[in-house]
């Protein structure tokens, strides 16, 4: 493993190109950490990536490592064909709230409960944000969003999906964690917690889950420093930032 | 040679089994064979049926819609069935288990009762096989016999033997003079 | 189609939906994932079997969109990839079989077709030949569709459908139905070593000593998503020039055509003959790749002026018909004979269809409404 670059380098693992997210998106922030763990893991040659449909679905020209589309949802399938095409690859899967707990939630499981070794990481900023701020599978209870302009109604619209609590009900996951992204404190973390969940993958322990709360400025309707704050807090009581799954056992609060 | 035959019963009375059975020991000497299992709304109702046909020559239309030979075990089958056997037919009934109207071109069997006396009803199907293999020598019944253990690997050896004396029984009936209803 | 060379063959009494898995099995699949479904089940088995024994990759996904996606996945992985389903099930997959076709990606699907609309019925159909021939799913697309009429037929197309997908870098579908994959044949079995993949540069293995890759559909740069349909328009364009496959049946003089594809074409094959035992100089033709569909041959067979009609069979209620009349354009009436309960027609049906044909008059060879 190679030691950590210090601060505000740019990984080997991200391209020059200029993102495309918006001031404030965890996407860039999480991009970045991804492709440290990358580097410090010397993976990238071997590392095939799924992209989501959602904000993130032009991770391919943001990761130095090979990338493929998925439809939405169905990320975690595509990454299983992958993975056992080629079981000496790394392969992870990128996927924002509704790609990967509403059209992908049946993906998403399965391929959890089969113990696919692949990492999946789960960008949850509660709302879609590439097609305009739509309400989400984890939009808080109140949240007002494109499709819920009076908030979130808990009885007509169902509550907030805790996926981490969700997967930990099965036998075959082998690390999950959630983490948010609200500040320095919540980059160490976010940064640690990929590390640890790739390299679970590398000595092929089998799946791995990380859960990025995560800020969204535009949808939020906030500043970028108040979006943090809603991360750290609003989002934070709602999903319970801690690790679930360690070594294919579950963690109890 | 172009035979077109239809094997039909209830569930369980081993009507696939023969006819598969069938098809496969003829693959070994006849160049085109197709076999086709009822499935769907067809079989339901507990009933069960499967057709065999036998050709030296390609088989274009993969479906009969009459039959030169009609081996049926129950009423049911011997009601739906009979009227599709050709004219020149031959039909094999288990007459334990169904009424029908003398006809030349009929052989009442008791299958059900001779597979029972020698230890299993459930061997009626090789009774049937035997009788209408006498009449219509297209394999070998040393085929047949040989193939039992190879084909249903799964059998206690008990029960092949069962199956062969069922075969054997059906064959002797069969030459056993003219027992036609 | 290229005919796998040098090979052997052995002689075994095979169900077609075991036919054609073992067909993909000896083509070098290398990865086939599955969700139940009747009348394909013994597909599915057969390789949950099969497959793992050769330490090969078999999953039984959790639906068929699943299934589709990790096609999509192993494809990606430049692996040899096959799913199987049923009408319903193929719906279901068409939203991976867009991505596929957008993609570029090599794959096999077989669909042992059912009876529809919705849930239909679990007896054969030739109900899904629009939704395999014009798309499918959403966007400007075609697959190849080759439509197997025995046993034999099942292996060695889908054998085939796999050299094809490869060669082109497109999905390419098996359009069976219930009877095809439920009847047992003797097969010949490839027995040679499975036919070699052309290298696959574009697939995403990591990317070691080479700069990185993606695969995507999404062009959304000014005029990108313009040139990628037309570089697809011409592969579709090249495989229309070489890969389409069409047989007669007596067509030489015939004054009646009958056009029919699988089940329905081996039915027909055999009106053919009781028809010309009875004086009526019948001819069959018989397309054997649904897309890139035989037009020209249809054209040039309804244009020979001895020609009276066409009569059109099918176990549905006129799909392959809208081709053959695009085809034939006027030189011929065309007339349809259709089965669109599940039921297999049986010669008789459509010997009658035919001999009412020949009673109806036909000067001017003007086209008439389908019956």
């Amino acid at each position: 493993m190679k030691t950590p670059t210090s601060g505000y380098q740019r990984p080997a693992s991200l391209t020059d190109a200029a993102m495309h997210y918006c001031a404030g998106c965890g996407h860039s922030s999480v991009h970045k950490l991804l492709a440290e763990v990358l580097d410090e893991l010397e993976i990238r040659e071997r590392t095939v990536g799924v992209a989501p449909v959602g904000c993130a679905v032009f991770a391919y020209f943001y990761f130095k490592c090979d990338i493929s589309e998925a439809a939405h949802g169905r990320a975690a399938a595509v990454a299983t064909g992958i993975k056992r095409a080629l079981p000496d690859r790394i392969v992870f899967s990128y996927q924002g709230d509704g790609d990967l707990a509403a059209i992908g939630l049946t993906e998403t499981v399965h391929a959890a409960n089969r113990g696919e070794p692949i990492t999946v990481i789960f960008i949850n900023n509660t709302v879609y944000g590439m097609t305009g701020g739509q309400m989400a599978p984890t939009t808080l209870a109140g949240q007002i969003t494109a499709t819920s302009p009076t908030g979130r109604n808990p009885a007509t619209m169902g509550c907030p999906i805790r996926m981490c609590e969700l997967l930990n009900t099965l036998e075959q996951p082998y690390y999950i964690e959630r983490v948010a992204l609200d500040g320095h404190g919540g980059m160490v973390a976010t940064k640690k917690a990929l590390l640890t969940a790739f390299q679970t993958q590398v000595s092929g322990k089998g799946y791995s889950f990380v859960e990025v709360l995560s800020p969204c400025p535009t949808h939020f309707r906030c500043s970028p420093q108040d979006s943090l704050k809603f991360v750290g807090q609003k989002m934070a009581a709602q999903f319970p930032v801690r690790i679930f799954r360690k070594e294919g056992v579950p963690v109890h609060a | 040679m172009h035979e077109r035959i239809l094997i039909a019963g209830s569930g369980g009375q081993g009507v696939i089994s023969i006819g598969k059975l069938l098809a496969r020991l003829a693959a070994e000497t006849i160049q085109h064979i197709t076999f086709f299992p009822a499935y769907g709304a067809e079989v339901r109702g507990g009933t069960s049926n499967c057709q065999v046909i036998l050709s030296s020559n390609e088989i274009a239309a993969p479906i009969a819609e009459k039959f030169d030979s009609l081996l049926v075990m129950n009423q049911q089958s011997t009601d739906h069935f009979m009227p599709l056997l050709d004219k020149n037919g031959l039909a094999v009934i288990n007459q334990s288990m169904c009424k029908a109207h003398a006809d030349d071109r009929h052989v009442l069997v008791p299958a059900t009762e001779i597979a029972d006396r020698l230890g299993n009803a459930k061997a009626a199907n090789f009774v049937m096989l035997g009788v209408w293999l006498a009449r219509k020598p297209l394999i070998p019944n040393r085929t047949v016999e040989n193939a039992m253990a190879t084909h249903f690997p799964d059998a206690p050896p008990a029960l092949i033997d069962i199956n062969i004396r069922a075969f054997r029984a059906g064959l002797d009936f069969s030459s056993s003079g003219d027992r036609k209803a | 189609m290229k005919k796998p060379e040098a090979a052997f063959f052995s002689r075994v009494l095979m169900m077609g939906n075991e036919a054609a898995a073992e067909g993909a099995i000896r083509a070098g699949c290398q990865c086939y994932f599955g969700y139940p479904i009747t009348p394909q089940n013994e597909l599915t088995a057969y390789m949950a079997k099969h497959m793992p024994e050769r330490g090969r990759v078999f999953i039984q996904a959790e639906s068929e969109v699943a299934a589709i996606s990790m096609v999509f996945g192993a494809s990606v992985a430049g692996a040899r990839a096959m799913t199987s389903s049923s009408s319903p099930g193929i719906s279901l997959k068409q939203e991976g079989i867009s991505y596929m076709a957008g993609c570029q990606l090599p794959a096999v699907i077989i669909n042992v077709q059912r009876g529809g609309p919705g849930l239909g019925s679990i007896d054969p159909s030739q109900g899904d030949y629009f939704q395999a021939t014009k798309g499918g799913g959403h966007g400007d697309y075609h697959i190849i569709v080759l439509a197997p009429a025995s046993a034999q037929e099942m292996h060695d197309m889908t054998m085939q459908a796999f050299i094809l997908a490869d060669q082109y870098r497109i999905p390419v579908m098996i359009l069976a139905d219930g009877r095809v994959g439920q009847m047992m044949e003797p097969v010949r079995l490839y027995e040679d070593s499975p036919p070699p993949a052309p290298p696959k540069p574009w697939a995403l293995t990591g990317a070691k000593g080479r700069p990185p890759q993606y695969i995507r559909s999404l062009f959304m740069e000014e005029r990108a998503l313009e040139k990628h349909n037309y570089e697809l328009q011409a592969c579709y364009r090249q495989i229309t020039a070489t890969e389409i496959k069409a047989e007669e049946t007596e067509t030489g003089d015939c004054e009646w055509l009958i056009a029919a594809w699988g089940t329905c074409a081996r039915i027909s094959k055999g009106v053919v003959q009781k028809a010309r035992a009875q004086g009526i100089k019948a001819g069959l033709v018989r397309p054997i790749t649904l897309w890139p569909f035989p037009h020209e041959r249809l054209a040039r067979l309804a244009r020979r002026s001895q020609v009276k009609a066409l009569l059109v069979v099918e176990m549905n209620c006129g799909q392959m018909l809208e081709d053959v009349r695009l085809a034939v354009n006027g030189a011929a009436p065309v007339r349809f004979s259709g089965y669109p309960g599940g039921r297999v027609p049986t010669e008789t049906d459509v010997l009658n269809a035919l001999i009412e044909l020949t009673k109806t008059n036909h000067h001017g060879k003007v086209e008439q409404p389908a019956v």
